[in-house]
């Protein structure tokens, strides 16, 4: 039940000119807690607390993270979710693509400048460990942004769902096995408003707030409106845009929408506010689940706190429409990037999702660090291995992802690096044809995660602007696990030319036992020599092998030899004088056949 | 087609009926040999006929009724909802079907084997000439005796049919009775009538034969299937409610026990299919358990067949020569006390009345 607000009437003038540094040491260790009070968990927390901390900055600002693993029995790695992280790649955080896992006992130092300004997030890269706990908002702050002075209150809001079984088990013994066929995402257990339910929101009247919503969840996009308040969106992902008036907001996982909500005259009553899960995303819906989580906009703490109304349909304000302050027309792409997405299942039984029938699988070697090992040969797209679905790109060229989504779910796509405009999103079951496009808006859409609709396809564009090693991925936890991802190695020569990996992360391998040097599979003699890299297990055998053939076969000659013996048992002549019969009269009988003798 | 003709329903009725007309014709074989006088008399020739036709008519129809009331009661108190448990079901019942097959069925290749031995049987029940008759039902039954004892003999044929029946088809649905009862019957009196008649023995042999090649090719997809069912039960609980959505696909079946998957060719389901299910036991998607389930039958029966041919020719089965020997001399030993004890009971009892003696007499040929 925290409500946590700050005022922007900061010494503006002494905030913009001077850029500070702002250090952080987060302890990362198990802590209790008991979030929707139904269920104690532990949950991974930062310096003994949980929720974790938020990180807050003012544009400019350097901010340096300290990050020591305390957790014992799991390695770590941190992501900012959102930050472009711009000539410091290796601060970006995911595991195997710009850093090695940081084991228990070992720490790792982030240290980056922030040029952008608006609502980010923080979380662990490591495997699908943050639904753990392991997130929290990342605010920056700039006195100068479009939107300075018309609110009063700057905040933030969160929405997640929660799991009350840790995500490694749930991995191993329901989701990434062979008795998952489907691939069916586990259940969450609940929904949560800031990591907690039925929370206060206080406010005054006639007061407009600026509420950073953010969606920290692992699976779940949900719908988020106020009842009887509507709102402006004014940033997207940390892009600024045209007020947008709506009453009701679909964000997915990884999201944020930045909000303006005027309140209301008077203070007779409070009003509910909602967060529902999108139930399409959930295979199926436990009965008892109870997939919203309600607070209110506390006006009077006297006052009762009525329970929401229930609503026929979500009308929610559809982002494909937004438009940014800083508006571009759509860039002209040099280079394309098609992928296909579909979930299947390989010869281990497990269901595995892919793009264009390459399943993620992680190098031995990070792939900044191959760039980094591997001099001129960087550019070559082979030596980063054969399942990472790698691609190199240019330096200051404009790359369009076209994604065809043929599995029957919704997908929150993020690129890291970058924000890209979103040119076309298609309606369901429509493939991409480029003769014949959708609608194509004179300003497109930015912001960094977007999702394409079951079945539809999507086409996206961003400028090579920005050199490093780069996720886009699913940020479904469960769907990035299967594999949904691939790696985009931009402008490798300037990576090498202008960055500096720190000794630390080199540390963190070394401790880890992993190689930092070299090919996907850790080779640093010959580049193009890939074995030992890891690879995706293989398909399902078509029809009939070797072995089902023999079975066959086999089965064949045995009801064949069996018929044969019952065919001698049948034929074979019979003594009369068996000895059954004897017994039964005392005496043996004639042969005395009825039907020949007549 | 598989859906109104269960194939495993007409080997039971067709191999009950068989043995059912092969008592009676061995009766109205006698009949027409002179017992009861009847070659002296044409009245009472033609009245023992009769007996034996109505005893078995009347056996056939309490049959009849009975089966139908068990067949119906069953269908219609539902036995759909076997739900989580259905594999389960049909995995026991399948085992049990083929095992009831498998015993019984042999028997259909010694029908002469069967026809002396409902022979002596007969013969000894009609010269049983202890006149004191101890109830009023013993003497009932003598003196109908051409019609008891077919009425008995359809009756304990016909409820053995019914139990294997239901042992083995219960999982089929209703409308998949009546046309294999039927076949089964006309098939086995068929033979009945041609055995009576004088017909071929080596040609009925050939078609029983055959018939009986046939009937172990269903057991043994019968007992495959039933192993293959229970696998596929653990394999459910283990997937839970998923396992339905994936139909023929990937997830439909434990790639651990998987022999072969094709992706199509479903022995449940589709069409032709269902008929290579049915008498081969055809599934599209194998494990290590149906195949070696269905190897090790035909091992087995192999086995047995070779074992019952010694046991017919030598008199015991191998390695039993003395333990077999001692038992039958023993089993006589007891026989002979019998018939002795009955001779001293015979001879003193006609030392003291001097009552008439009903005797049937029976012309041994």
């Amino acid at each position: 039940m925290r409500a946590f607000s700050r005022l922007v009437a900061l010494a503006a003038v002494a905030t913009a000119t001077l850029a500070a540094t702002v250090q952080y040491d987060f302890s990362v260790e198990w802590v209790q807690a008991n979030p929707d009070g139904d269920y104690e968990r532990t949950f991974i927390g930062i310096n003994g607390q949980w929720p974790p901390p938020p990180i807050e900055c003012n544009i400019y600002d350097r901010v340096i993270v300290n990050v020591t693993n305390n957790l014992g029995n799991e390695s770590t790695a941190v992501h900012f979710h959102g930050l472009f992280m711009n000539g410091t790649n290796a601060m970006d955080g995911p595991v195997f693509v710009t850093q090695c896992p940081v084991p228990a006992g070992n720490s790792i130092i982030y240290n980056f400048t922030v040029d952008q300004p608006g609502t980010y997030w923080y979380h662990s890269h490591f495997g699908a460990q943050y639904p753990d706990g392991f997130r929290a908002p990342f605010i920056v702050y700039d006195p100068d942004e479009p939107y300075a002075g018309q609110y009063d209150v700057d905040t933030y809001l969160t929405v997640s769902d929660y799991y009350h079984t840790s995500i490694p088990w749930l991995m191993a013994n329901q989701f990434l096995t062979l008795t998952n066929p489907t691939g069916s995402e586990p259940i969450p257990d609940a929904a949560l408003f800031n990591d907690s339910q039925n929370i206060n929101f206080q406010v005054e009247p006639n007061k407009t707030y600026k509420i950073r919503l953010i969606n920290m969840g692992a699976l779940v996009s949900q719908y988020v409106w106020f009842e009887d308040h509507d709102f402006q969106i004014i940033e997207v992902d940390g892009v600024y845009v045209e007020p947008a008036e709506a009453s009701m907001i679909y964000i997915t996982v990884a999201q944020r929408y930045t909000i303006l909500l005027t309140t209301k005259n008077s203070t007779d009553r409070n009003y509910p506010m909602i967060a529902s899960f999108d139930t399409d995303m959930l295979d199926h819906v436990p009965p008892g689940l109870v997939w919203n989580v309600t607070g209110w906009l506390t006006y009077n703490n006297s006052a009762d706190f009525p329970q929401p109304a229930l609503i026929d349909e979500y009308n929610f304000y559809d982002d494909f429409s937004l438009v940014p302050v800083e508006n571009e027309a759509p860039y002209e792409p040099d280079y394309q990037v098609s992928v296909d997405v579909q979930m299947m299942n390989l010869g281990n039984g497990v269901n595995y999702a892919f793009f264009n029938n390459i399943t993620y699988v992680a190098p031995n070697v990070p792939a900044l660090y191959t760039v980094m090992s591997s001099g001129n040969l960087s550019t070559d797209a082979t030596i980063y291995g054969t399942n990472t679905h790698t691609y190199v790109l240019g330096y200051q060229e404009v790359v369009e992802i076209v994604l065809n989504n043929f599995d029957t779910g919704k997908h929150p796509f993020h690129l890291h690096g970058h924000t890209f405009q979103v040119i076309e999103r298609s309606d369901d079951n429509m493939v991409y044809d480029p003769s014949n496009p959708g609608t194509i808006n004179e300003y497109p859409m930015r912001r960094d995660t977007v999702y394409v609709r079951p079945g539809g396809y999507m086409v996206l564009r961003f400028k090579t602007d920005n050199p490093g090693v780069w996720f886009f991925h699913c940020h479904i936890e469960w769907h990035l696990s299967q594999g949904l991802a691939l790696v985009l190695v931009e402008a490798p020569l300037e990576i090498q030319s202008r960055q500096v990996i720190p000794d630390d992360h080199y540390a963190a391998c070394k401790a880890g036992g992993y190689a930092y040097e070299g090919n996907a599979a850790g080779n640093t003699v010959n580049l193009f020599d890939l074995s030992g890299e890891k690879l995706q297990p293989d398909p399902l055998p078509a029809g009939f092998t070797a072995r089902g053939i023999v079975a066959l076969v086999f089965s064949c000659i045995s009801a064949f030899a069996g018929m044969g013996f019952i065919a001698w048992y049948g034929l074979s002549e019979i003594k009369t004088t068996s000895p059954e019969v004897v017994d039964i009269v005392g005496e043996p009988l004639d042969n005395g056949d009825d039907d020949e003798s007549k | 087609m598989v859906q109104i003709f269960d194939v495993s329903v007409f080997f039971i009725v067709f191999r009950e009926s068989l043995e059912a007309s092969v008592v009676i014709s061995v009766l109205l074989a006698f009949i027409k040999q002179g017992v009861g006088k009847s070659d002296e008399d044409p009245t009472i020739y033609k009245r023992l006929v009769r007996h034996v036709w109505i005893g078995a008519g009347l056996g056939f129809l309490i049959c009849l009724i009975i089966g139908g009331a068990f067949i119906g009661t069953w269908y219609t108190l539902g036995t759909d909802a076997w739900g989580a448990s259905e594999d389960i079901w049909e995995g026991v019942l399948s085992i049990v079907a083929a095992i009831i097959i498998s015993v019984v069925g042999l028997a259909m290749l010694r029908l002469n084997k069967m026809k002396e031995k409902w022979r002596a049987k007969i013969s000894k029940a009609l010269n049983d000439t202890d006149p004191r008759g101890k109830n009023w039902f013993r003497r009932f039954s003598r003196k109908y005796a051409m019609g008891f004892l077919p009425f008995i003999t359809i009756l304990r044929e016909g409820i053995e049919a019914i139990v294997f029946v239901g042992g083995v088809a219960l999982s089929s649905p209703a409308k998949a009775f009546p046309l294999p009862v039927v076949c089964g019957l006309a098939a086995g009196c068929g033979i009945g009538y041609f055995l009576y008649k004088g017909g071929d023995y080596v040609k009925i042999q050939y078609f029983l034969v055959f018939a009986t090649c046939f009937l172990y090719l269903v057991a043994a997809g019968l007992f495959s299937k039933g192993i293959w069912f229970l696998e596929n039960f653990v394999w459910s609980n283990q997937v839970g409610g998923d396992v339905a959505e994936e139909g023929d696909g990937p997830g439909s079946y434990d790639i651990r026990l998987s022999v072969w998957h094709v992706n199509c060719c479903n022995g449940q389901t589709s069409g032709g299919w269902m008929i290579f299910n049915a008498i081969f036991g055809w599934q599209n998607s194998a494990t290590y358990g149906s195949v070696i389930s269905y190897n090790v039958y035909w091992i087995v029966l192999m086995v047995c067949v070779v074992l019952l041919r010694f046991q017919e020719i030598h008199g015991h089965f191998p390695y039993l020569k003395s333990w077999t020997e001692k038992r039958k001399a023993a089993k006589l030993a007891r026989k002979e006390k019998k018939r002795l004890e009955a001779a001293e009971k015979e001879s003193a009892r006609s030392l003291d009345t001097d009552s008439e003696t009903k005797e049937v007499t029976v012309t041994v040929v």
